[in-house]
């Protein structure tokens, strides 16, 4: 059930901060791939933690 | 333009074509389930979110807001990430009340019919754009293609066959909420097509038109500036009011609604969904900017428009084959999943309310047609829409419309996770004023040429200029919540509602009641049920039910007929929706009236706190810990405990009384006491209706035998919030009352041995004299039978004289007097004398004995104690013989020792004393016939000689009888044992 409310926060977190991040993106110089990597990185991270819930719940 | 109409339709015949051949090979079986259950299906399955919207859509955003095309794909994903505190309670509820639409959850959580039918009204509105977006993408990448002047109608083309596969192989007969794999292999089949598409034609422009991804960054940082420059970086507000919209598309539009939770999945899968669907769309969104930059690079953007890039990436006809499949399969997939979402709801919202299923001849098969049907209307009308209204409009403001419309229930659907104290006028209140700012706002101006009418509250002027979705987003959303908070505060929440919205809230546990039922069998089930839908669909809805729960048609337990009645109400729900469901249930199956007053059912509670366990945290855990404890100790302890609650229903039976019984607690409880299997109901209604607490060794007779049993009761007194009742426990006395049986009859065997070492005594005098008459007698004749007589005279009084001396011994604390020093002893003469004395017996002169013991090596020992020994044997092995029965003694050296075997061909030890033999007053001969002293004379005659005796009943390898082994060493100071 922890492990529920570190997603809940990485979610409204990642709402709340996405913009700043955004405004970056589109400027010169910066990777066009920078978005997805971001996005991955998001990824592994929720694997991750459904790896630990699913420890969590045994 | 370089494809011709019959190509592309072809194209679009055969795509569609290996669809129904996927279809019918999961159907028949030709692929295994292994593969059509695999979670990779269902992730692709929920793939049907990205519709033609992330094919074209997402290009024509790209090409306007940048990066704020992401939003589409970011916003489910983050619905998803949440799947475990948002999806997961939604998908407990929808699967626990088979609840198979959004329609279906709000009907049962307001108890009203009229809110399922104001939200299927208001999908059906929203949907409808949404619908013409799949259409127009259809009918205008066909022009893109082709050229032909009427796209439109190809495009009915393949919605019809779109219509027809949704109707063959989304609508079946039978129970609604079934699985269908045939379904999700075709939709994730299709998932898996778009996303090769799309990954090809992101490769073509990563590769084919720029040299990879340096060169794309190259062309990006110079040239490409240019088309930068006109695109407008997303506002945060307006991009944070995107990935609102698109999370609340995850949970509320029907399509993925029905994917997500009609679809009986596990919830292992969908929370793996969690990462897996974020990925899918990762890779399903790489392509976009890709595609676009590839299309401005190659100036494609005036012929084709920005949606449509991919068609200009290249002249080659598979390319533009590769774009229409994209979009083609994401277009279809997303079609029949709409169509069958909605069929359901307008069926079970508008249709069956309006006109209810009773009476029916074949009421499946009527529900099966009307359902194909709806799923024709449907699609044709989402066709309509797009010739009427969709040609004048592009995929953003088509898709915005749709997506803003479902998102007016996102408000209501959050209060009947989290508050339980929404109601039903707050939630219709609040979604009546946010659809009408969306009516107004954004939906009637698609249909008319009218200006949108957007409604700026005062105070919030800030927002004129602003984007009319935004701005209809906002206010909408912010009237739908104040209004739904401000009406469900001020007005009075019904009974049934309290308790419904219980059942959906994420934290409550559903604490149902205990009310009895006017059935009371699963067969008066089929009876009641029988008015309502026909004998024939009761019948099978009831014995599904059953099968379900795994009860018995005759299972009469109050408990088991409110679990039934749960289910059936559930499953019907699955069948014509929620409403109608309860209106049948609760007219046809109802509780009976004027019984006692109701009290909580606290099994049930008990079952759900198991099933809810890993959810609980902080205080309710630790709590939930703590009543798991006490249950623990209740189950597990050592004596029999049972409970009953005020109205005499069984609440608890307890592991040992399990045992005791041989009655599994599962199957008795929530029955009343007077249907328990006998003797226990008329035992514990004895103690039930005794005025003492205590009722102390009642003889009951078991499958084991005659027990005896106590029973103790307590009174648990109710209160206002507690539950009250009695608890029984119910102790096994039957061994202490062996026990005191042994005592007494101990006792009395120990004033016999008192008396008979008495009688002994005086015995000693007359044989003393017996003895030395019968030497004299050797003196006074020389007759040789005469001598042979006297000399037997005197062997045998020499004899009574030791017994009489041993009995002595023995009634003075056991102690033996020993006649004889220890010296070697042949067994085999032992034996041979033993067996002259049992001849002398009258009794058993047909058993023959065969002495096969050897005359050496000899044993050191007490000759006459042995004697003792192989006469109590032989004896016992004569009176377990039948007649003519043999018995055989005999003997081998083995681990310096002698080893003594005396078998018989007798009926044999019975097991259940055979492990007490050993001990004082065991016997298994009739009474009278034996004191149960010989065997542990024996015993304690051969520990005194070091040795060892053993029992086999009967002996390997014969089917009867016994053989009694004795061990006695040939050197007892070595006190050597044998393995």
């Amino acid at each position: 059930m922890y492990v529920y409310r570190i997603m809940l926060f990485l979610v409204l977190g990642g709402y709340l901060l996405s913009p700043l991040m955004m405004s970056g993106w589109a400027s010169p110089g910066v990777a066009w791939y920078r978005p997805f990597v971001l996005w991955g990185v998001l990824i592994a991270l929720t694997l991750w933690l459904e790896q630990k819930r699913k420890l969590d719940e045994r | 333009m370089n494809a011709s109409l019959a190509a592309v339709f072809a194209l679009g015949t055969g795509f569609l074509l290996v669809l129904f051949l996927c279809a019918l090979a999961v159907e028949r079986g030709w692929i295994p389930t292994r593969i059509t259950r695999h979670p990779l299906v269902y992730t692709l399955a929920l793939g049907v979110y990205a519709s033609a919207w992330a094919i074209y859509g997402s290009l024509e955003l790209a090409s306007t807001s940048g990066y704020g095309y992401l939003a589409y794909y970011l916003g489910v994903a983050g619905a998803f990430l949440l799947a475990p505190v948002l999806l997961v309670p939604i998908q407990r509820m929808t699967r626990t009340y088979q609840l198979a639409s959004l329609s279906d959850l709000f009907a049962f959580r307001f108890r009203s019919r009229w809110v399922g039918t104001l939200i299927t009204l208001i999908s059906l509105l929203a949907v409808l754009p949404l619908l013409a977006l799949q259409v127009q993408t259809l009918g205008n990448a066909i022009f893109l293609m082709t050229g032909a002047a009427s796209p439109a109608l190809l495009a009915l083309a393949f919605c019809a066959m779109i219509a027809l596969f949704a109707m063959l192989f989304g609508a079946r007969q039978g129970r609604r909420n079934d699985r269908h794999d045939s379904l999700l292999a075709v939709i994730a089949l299709s998932s898996l097509v778009k996303l090769v598409a799309m990954l090809g034609l992101g490769a073509i422009a990563l590769f084919g038109i720029f040299d990879g991804p340096m060169a794309l960054q190259a062309w990006l940082d110079g040239p490409g500036q240019v088309h930068q420059a006109s695109v407008i970086q997303t506002d945060p507000a307006h991009w944070r009011t995107l990935l609102l919209l698109f999370f609340a598309a995850a949970l509320l539009m029907p399509h993925i609604f029905h994917i997500t939770f009609a679809e009986t999945l596990s919830r292992h899968t969908l929370l793996q969904a969690s990462w897996s669907l974020p990925l899918f769309l990762l890779l399903m969104a790489i392509p976009v900017p890709l595609i676009l930059w590839a299309g401005q690079h190659l100036g494609a953007q005036e012929a084709m428009g920005t949606a449509y890039l991919a068609y200009g990436l290249s002249d080659a006809l598979w390319v533009q084959a590769l774009a229409f499949i994209a979009g083609l399969a994401a277009a279809s997939a997303t079609m029949v999943l709409i169509a069958l979402a909605l069929s359901g709801m307008i069926l079970n919202h508008v249709l069956l309310v309006a006109h209810p299923p009773e009476a029916q001849p074949d009421l499946y098969r009527w529900l099966l047609w009307l359902r194909r049907m709806l799923i024709a209307a449907v699609i044709l009308g989402g066709w309509l829409f797009y010739r009427i209204v969709g040609v004048h409009h592009d995929l953003t403001t088509l898709g915005l419309a749709a997506f803003v419309g479902m998102s007016q229930c996102l408000p209501g659907l959050l209060a009947l996770l989290y508050w339980p104290g929404a109601n039903r006028k707050g939630m219709v209140a609040g979604l009546a004023v946010g659809l009408l700012v969306w009516l107004l706002g954004l939906w009637g101006p698609l249909l008319t040429e009218l200006p949108p009418l957007v409604i700026i509250p005062p105070g919030l002027e800030g927002l004129a200029g602003e984007p009319d979705w935004y701005v209809v987003t906002l206010v909408s959303l912010a009237a739908n919540v104040l209004v739904l908070i401000l009406v469900s505060l001020a007005t009075r929440t019904s009974e049934g509602e309290r308790a419904a919205a219980e059942a959906c809230s994420v934290d409550a546990v559903i604490r149902p009641k205990r009310l009895p039922l006017e059935a009371a069998t699963g067969e008066d089930f089929k009876r009641h049920l029988a008015r309502a839908l026909g004998e024939e669909v009761a019948i099978r809805e009831v014995d599904r039910a059953l099968d379900d729960l795994g009860l018995s048609p005759l299972d009469g337990r109050p408990y088991a007929l409110r679990r039934l009645r749960d289910r059936l109400q559930a499953n019907l729900s699955g069948l014509m929706g929620p409403s109608v469901a309860r209106d049948i249930v609760d007219r046809y199956l109802p509780y009976r009236q004027g019984g006692p007053e109701a009290t909580e059912d606290i099994h049930f509670v008990e079952s759900r706190l198991e099933a809810y366990r890993s959810r609980l945290t902080g205080l309710a855990r630790e709590l939930d810990g703590l009543r798991r404890y006490h249950r623990r100790t209740l189950t597990r302890l050592p004596v029999g405990l049972c409970a009953f609650g005020d109205d005499g229903e069984l609440l608890m039976w307890n592991d040992a009384l399990a045992a005791l019984t041989g009655i599994d607690g599962e199957s008795v409880i929530g029955a009343r006491r007077d249907s328990l299997p006998a003797p226990w109901g008329e035992l514990l209604g004895q103690i039930l209706a005794e005025p003492r607490d205590h009722l102390y060794k009642q003889p009951v007779t078991l499958e084991g035998g005659l027990r005896y049993l106590s029973l103790h009761k307590a009174e648990l007194e109710g209160g206002d919030d507690e539950l009250g009742g009695k608890v029984i426990l119910i102790e096994d006395h039957s061994e202490m009352k062996w026990l005191e049986d042994e005592l007494v009859h101990a006792a009395r065997l120990a004033s016999i041995g008192q008396l008979a070492a008495g009688v002994a005594h005086e015995i000693g005098n007359p044989i003393t004299g017996i003895s030395s008459l019968a030497q004299n007698l050797r003196y006074d004749t020389e007759d040789p039978e005469v001598l042979e007589t006297a000399a037997q005279i005197q062997q045998l009084t020499d004899r009574v004289s030791r017994i009489v001396a041993s009995l002595v011994g023995f009634a003075h604390g056991g102690r033996h007097v020993t006649g004889q020093a220890f010296g070697p002893v042949s067994m085999a003469a032992v034996t041979d004398e033993a067996l002259h004395l049992i001849h002398l017996a009258r009794s058993g002169e047909d058993v023959a004995f065969l002495n096969r013991c050897p005359d050496e090596p000899r044993v050191e020992g007490d000759a006459q104690r042995l004697l003792q020994v192989m006469v109590n044997l032989l004896g016992n092995a004569r009176d377990a013989s039948e007649p003519g029965g043999r018995v055989v003694i005999a003997g081998e050296p083995r681990d310096g020792g002698l080893r003594v075997t005396v078998t018989d061909e007798g009926h044999g030890i019975d097991p259940r004393v055979r492990d007490h033999l050993f001990e004082p007053f065991t016997t298994t001969k009739p009474p009278g016939e034996g004191t149960g002293l010989g065997l542990p004379l024996v015993y304690s005659i051969v520990a005194e000689h070091h040795g060892q005796i053993e029992i086999d009943s009967p002996p390997p390898g014969q089917a009867r009888g016994t053989r009694i082994s004795l061990w006695l060493p040939l050197n007892p100071q070595e006190g050597e044992t044998p393995r």
